[in-house]
């Protein structure tokens, strides 16, 4: 590795400009020739039998090309679980379940087409709530497994558990216990860019899919499955990632359009792009699952928590997708946020009829953080301990293992507490309460910060490969959705490799030309990317260095000869008999220029500017060897693959990280006594990010995760009734905006330069949004003297507080 | 594939013939009609502009008297130093309505056209006790704004008939204000409440009080401002003219809030309204 240039500058962002000047080609600005459009035809009902599909009339549509439905295209069936088939045939189970597809030459035939489907049902009884779910007598949703075998309860065979130290001791050594029941709800990932795919095979039967996927290479997998029902197996599956508008979590499975579109080409032989607008992304497309959960913990006299116990319930919607995993990162704050000698770790992931859920940004951790928390604030006020000098307490240490087995390597979270404190000024603000309606709270945070092991891989692979103009052209299988993962990688391939960033170029991702990557998620992706960016990087260094001594004297004489036409007397003050002497050991490239050093006898570099040969120059001379002979181009690959365990979910146990990142947000209200309007006044946000590798996308990428967690706390909610969205749009789902976010957010980077990530880095992608609704319950908390445990917490939910404690 | 037709006359007597047309619809900034056509909750498909109307495009003082144009964009109004001056009540309507995008094509007839119960610059107007000039081919003719709507998403407007103009009147004497609550900044009422009074030697001589999203209409509280005429405008008063609201209202529940919560709140906004009104009458806001 050279020096730190460009790691830790804020140069534009590769992809800005396009994005900024409409160049940017997102799915739905990529059409190719001889199109055609699809739709869905989807459920009029929650839960039914389906008795019968008529699509005769949406056949007969003048410009309709294709009408699938299961009963005349081959079944696959798709989910983790194998519980999705992709066009519903016996039933029904929610209202986004997909009967029938159109394939027509334009948007508006299609979806005409797709309404003049009729569909008779006999409608069945349908659970809405996880109560009603796990009623005794419940109507089933899924009546089978995957394999036919009957099953007798709504709940999904999926274990996430986890037990550690005696917690019949812990309950014991607890001088105070604080316990509450939580809620979160269903909320939208919102992203700016909708969804949509576009499938087209060529005659080969080989499938190219462009999809706005976060998983271009487990999406490969799924589509290659489904590519066997299709006689097509031995057929290859290319995933084409465009530019993505947000992803938020939505790309972490594959999804039904997807497979409508590769199946309307198939049908049709023709390229089909299906596109999601606004209102049916929120209808159809998988929100952030609401959940139920009942934490207890307990602190002895001093403040030190003595045990914890969590217990969770998630409503999953109809079907499974990753999203139902969840709880696989509820078990890093529940065991390992602040040190807990005994942990309790339960979960229940429930079927119902309302919409199937997916991942999001935090994925479990703010929906457990919210209780972890707030009952941290109740054993504050209970022990009389001042809640961030509580929170100190019971700090993670660099160096410790948890319960769960996380080895915690470097921690900031002490720093981080303590910068969040001054900044915020804590002990100024901290219980004015009623009399100002103003207050402070704050709330940690620990999530993965060197890729999160789900799969048995979390390895990512990368290619580099220089062209005769000394350009790195990278092959990244990661995604860059907007959160700057590019400009990451031009910043450490520059600094890894020696040129400047504006000559790494990071091409489109593409499973046929990026090596595997399990996915960008787990705020993995600069990680992964740097490290294996690091490997190539030494290996490429390597071999140039390795050439060099061959060409790099004819280049160097080159320049004196240049220097000496310019000047007659020019002498360079060395024998070129010293530059035949150089080993690839004296080689040093920085910034796109080769030159030699330490102990070689040649004069300073400042002093003798014609050492410096261009690294395009030297890579054409290699390429083209003067002398005669063979010549060698360069392109090397590296796989990363962190040395982490795939935990053992039941006993929640197992390193899935190679770094965990920490931190902590302070919020300053002030609370409407009268309206329940709640004004943020202040936010500090201190985190621990190894690294600081590009100040500007770091900061974007915490003041997004701050926008979202503040929509968490206060305003964004799904509201359904039977199972159907009641506010599919942003009329009535409301996203902070910029008027919202208008108060001074003060943010702290704790750099602990850690050792298994690049540079120091760790992963910060999804932290900005876990701590917020949390530190916001406990700064309502601070100013008015009642706790809301069920989020968003709105100005009605605050009124209605107010009253109960008033006895009004 | 659907068609629409779209027509920009240019003198309101041309946009009153085109207008009274079969199925024909008037559109002034279309940020309420475009969105109901696009869900489907208006099946137009013949638009009639506004926009280029001469006569709906002023906005004119004769002495105290304002005649507002109704296709006159909010932005314009809200721009207007006499109009924050005299009529502070509708510039804050204004400024908390929607965004600057839609500001700059939404309109004040609009707003009073659509007839939502939670138009912005319904109560703002009632306060000022606003009159609405309504043109046919027939010829022109005025109603209070009071008996404007008649109901949500209905107004007195028959089939063909435009709103031509907002008139108000300004006392000069008088303090205003205008209060809402929406979920977010951007967002429509969930409750709304303005005031307007005017105070010699420490007595309220004049009171206006109207409200909005919590009846089937923008509606006037003339019990309150009974409560309030002749009084010393004093926290007692105060707290009795916020009691008489709840009473007055008749909200309902939707996505945006609870009945509940709209009874707790209003009182709450007409309240603050009035204590507004009240320091600008008497000089305190300065
Ligand atoms: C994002 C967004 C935010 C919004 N926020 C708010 C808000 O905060 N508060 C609020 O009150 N509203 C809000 N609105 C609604 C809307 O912007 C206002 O009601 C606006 O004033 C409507 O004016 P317009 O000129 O666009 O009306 P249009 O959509 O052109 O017309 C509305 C209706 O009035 C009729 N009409 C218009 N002019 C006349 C006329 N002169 N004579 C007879 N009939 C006429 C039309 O036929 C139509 O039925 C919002 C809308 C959007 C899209």
């Amino acid at each position: 590795m050279s020096s730190l240039r460009h790691v830790g500058t804020s140069p534009p962002r590769p992809e800005g400009g396009d994005k900024v000047g409409g160049r940017a080609r997102y799915i739905h600005d990529i059409t190719v020739p001889g199109m055609l459009h699809g739709a869905i035809r989807y459920s009029d009902h929650a839960h039914a039998r389906i008795r019968r599909i008529d699509t005769s009339r949406a056949e007969a549509l003048p410009g309709v090309r294709a009408v699938i439905t299961a009963f005349n295209t081959p079944e696959i069936i798709i989910g983790f679980m194998g519980d999705n088939p992709v066009l519903k045939k016996d039933k029904v189970r929610q209202f986004r379940d997909e009967l029938a597809a159109v394939a027509a030459e334009d948007a508006e035939t299609a979806r005409a087409a797709a309404e003049l489907i009729e569909v008779e049902y006999e409608p069945l009884p349908g659970v809405f709530s996880v109560e009603e779910a796990l009623a005794e007598g419940a109507p089933l949703i899924h009546e089978t497994d995957r394999r036919g075998k009957p099953l007798s309860s709504n709940r999904l065979p999926l274990i996430f558990g986890h037990d550690s130290g005696d917690l019949a001791a812990g309950e014991t050594a607890a001088a105070f216990v604080a316990e509450g029941s939580f809620s979160t709800p269903l909320i939208q990932q919102s992203c700016m860019g909708t969804a949509g795919a576009l499938a087209e095979f060529d005659s080969n039967g080989n499938l190219t899919i462009t999809a706005k996927t976060q998983i271009p290479f487990l999406a490969q997998r799924d589509f290659t499955k489904a590519m066997a029902s299709l006689g097509l197996k031995g057929c290859s599956v290319r995933v084409v990632v465009p530019t993505l508008g947000g992803g938020f979590g939505t790309g972490l499975d594959t999804h039904v359009y997807e497979y409508i579109s590769i199946l309307l080409a198939w049908r049709t032989g023709k390229p089909v792009r299906v596109l999601y607008n606004r209102e049916q992304e929120f209808a159809y497309l998988s929100p952030r699952q609401s959940t139920e959960s009942r934490v207890r913990q307990g602190c002895d006299k001093q403040g030190r928590l003595t045990f914890r116990s969590v217990e969770v319930v998630q409503d999953n919607g109809a079907y499974a997708s990753w999203g139902a995993t969840y709880p696989s990162v509820m078990l890093l704050p529940t065991t390992s946020l602040y040190r807990v000698p005994a942990v309790r770790f339960r979960s229940d992931i429930v079927y119902t009829n309302n919409t199937y859920c997916q991942a999001m940004r935090g994925y479990g951790n703010p929906e457990v953080t919210l209780g972890i928390e707030s009952t941290l604030d109740e054993l504050a006020e209970l022990s009389g301990i001042d809640p961030l000098e509580i929170r100190r307490i019971n700090c993670n240490q660099p160096g410790e293992v948890t319960p769960m087995g996380l080895k915690v390597g470097t921690c900031g979270l002490a720093e981080c507490l303590d910068r969040a404190g001054e900044r915020s000024a804590w002990s100024e603000k901290r219980g004015q309460g009623r009399a100002t309606s103003r207050g402070i709270g704050i709330s940690s945070l620990i999530h993965v910060g060197g890729g999160g092991k789900i799969y048995r891989s979390d390895g990512s692979g990368i290619i580099l490969k220089l062209d005769d103009y000394g350009v790195v052209h990278v092959n990244y299988g990661g995604v860059e959705m907007g959160q700057g993962l590019h400009s990451a990688i031009s910043l450490m391939v520059a600094d890894g490799l020696g040129v400047k960033p504006s000559s790494v170029i990071v091409n489109q991702t593409d499973t046929a030309t990026c090596p595997w990557d399990v996915g960008t998620h787990a705020s993995r992706g600069a990680f992964m990317a740097g490290n294996a960016a690091l490997k190539a990087c030494a290996k490429l260094r390597a071999r140039l260095f390795e050439w060099a001594p061959r060409v790099y004297g004819d280049l160097v004489a080159e320049n004196i000869k240049r220097a000496r036409r310019r000047d007659g007397d020019f002498d360079p003050g060395f024998t070129e008999e010293l530059l035949a002497k150089l080993t690839p050991g004296q080689f040093e490239l920085l910034d796109g220029e080769l030159f030699p050093h330490g102990e070689t006898g040649l004069p300073p570099l400042e002093d003798a500017p014609w050492l410096k040969v261009d690294l395009g120059r030297f890579l054409r001379a290699v390429h083209f060897p003067r002398a005669g002979g063979a010549g060698t181009v360069f392109t090397e690959e590296a796989f990363y693959e962190p040395a982490t365990e795939l935990p053992d979910w039941e006993k929640g146990y197992g390193n899935m990280s190679a770094s965990y990142t920490y931190g902590c947000q302070a919020i300053e209200v002030e609370v409407d006594q009268e309206t329940g309007q709640v004004t943020v006044l202040k936010l500090v946000s201190a985190l621990d990010v190894g690294r600081v590798l590009n100040p500007q996308t770091l900061k974007g990428q915490v003041y997004g995760g701050i926008a979202q967690g503040l929509g968490y706390a206060l305003y964004e909610e799904v509201k359904t009734e039977g199972g159907r969205v009641l506010n599919p749009g942003f009329t009535d789902y409301k996203l902070p905006t910029a008027s919202e976010m208008a108060f001074p957010i003060e943010l702290e980077f704790v750099e602990t330069d850690d050792a298994s990530g690049p540079f120091g880095a760790k992963g910060v992608g999804e932290p900005g949004l876990v701590p917020t609704a949390p530190a916001m319950a406990n700064a309502i908390q601070d100013a008015i003297g009642v706790r809301i445990r069920d989020l968003p917490i709105t100005p009605e939910k605050i009124l209605d507080a107010l009253a109960a404690r008033d006895g009004a | 594939m659907t068609t629409l037709t779209y027509q920009r006359p240019t003198s309101l007597r041309e946009a009153l013939e085109t207008g009274g047309s079969d199925g024909a619809r008037f559109v002034s900034g279309g940020t309420d009609l475009m969105v109901q056509r696009r869900s489907g909750r208006s099946g137009t498909e013949n638009l009639v502009s506004l926009r280029r109307v001469e006569e709906l495009a002023g906005i004119d003082w004769k002495n105290d008297q304002l005649r507002i144009g109704a296709a006159v964009p909010l932005a314009g109004i809200g721009a207007d130093q006499r109009i924050a001056r005299d009529f502070p009540a509708l510039a804050q309507a204004i400024a908390a309505l929607g965004s600057v995008q839609i500001r700059n094509v939404a309109t004040l007839g609009g707003n009073l056209c659509n007839a939502s119960p939670a138009a912005d610059t319904a109560p703002a107007l009632l306060a000022y006790e606003a009159r609405i000039e309504i043109a046919n081919t027939g010829g022109t003719r005025t109603v209070g704004l009071d008996e404007f709507f008649t109901g949500p998403g209905s107004t007195v407007l028959q089939p063909g008939e435009l709103l031509t103009a907002i008139l108000l009147d300004a006392r000069q004497s008088a303090g205003s204000a205008f209060m809402r609550l929406g979920r977010v900044r951007m967002d429509l009422a969930i409750a709304s409440a303005a005031a307007l009074v005017e105070i010699e030697d420490n007595r309220c001589t004049h009171a206006r009080v109207a409200v909005g999203a919590v009846a089937p209409t923008p509606l006037r509280l003339s019990a309150v401002e009974e409560i309030l005429e002749g009084k010393a405008p004093d926290g007692p008063t105060l707290a009795k003219a916020q009691a008489a609201v709840d009473a007055l209202i008749s909200p309902i529940s939707d996505l945006r809030a609870s009945a509940r919560h709209r009874r707790r709140i209003t009182p709450v906004l007409v309240a603050r309204a009035l204590e507004a009104a009240i320091s600008m009458a008497t000089g305190d806001a300065q």
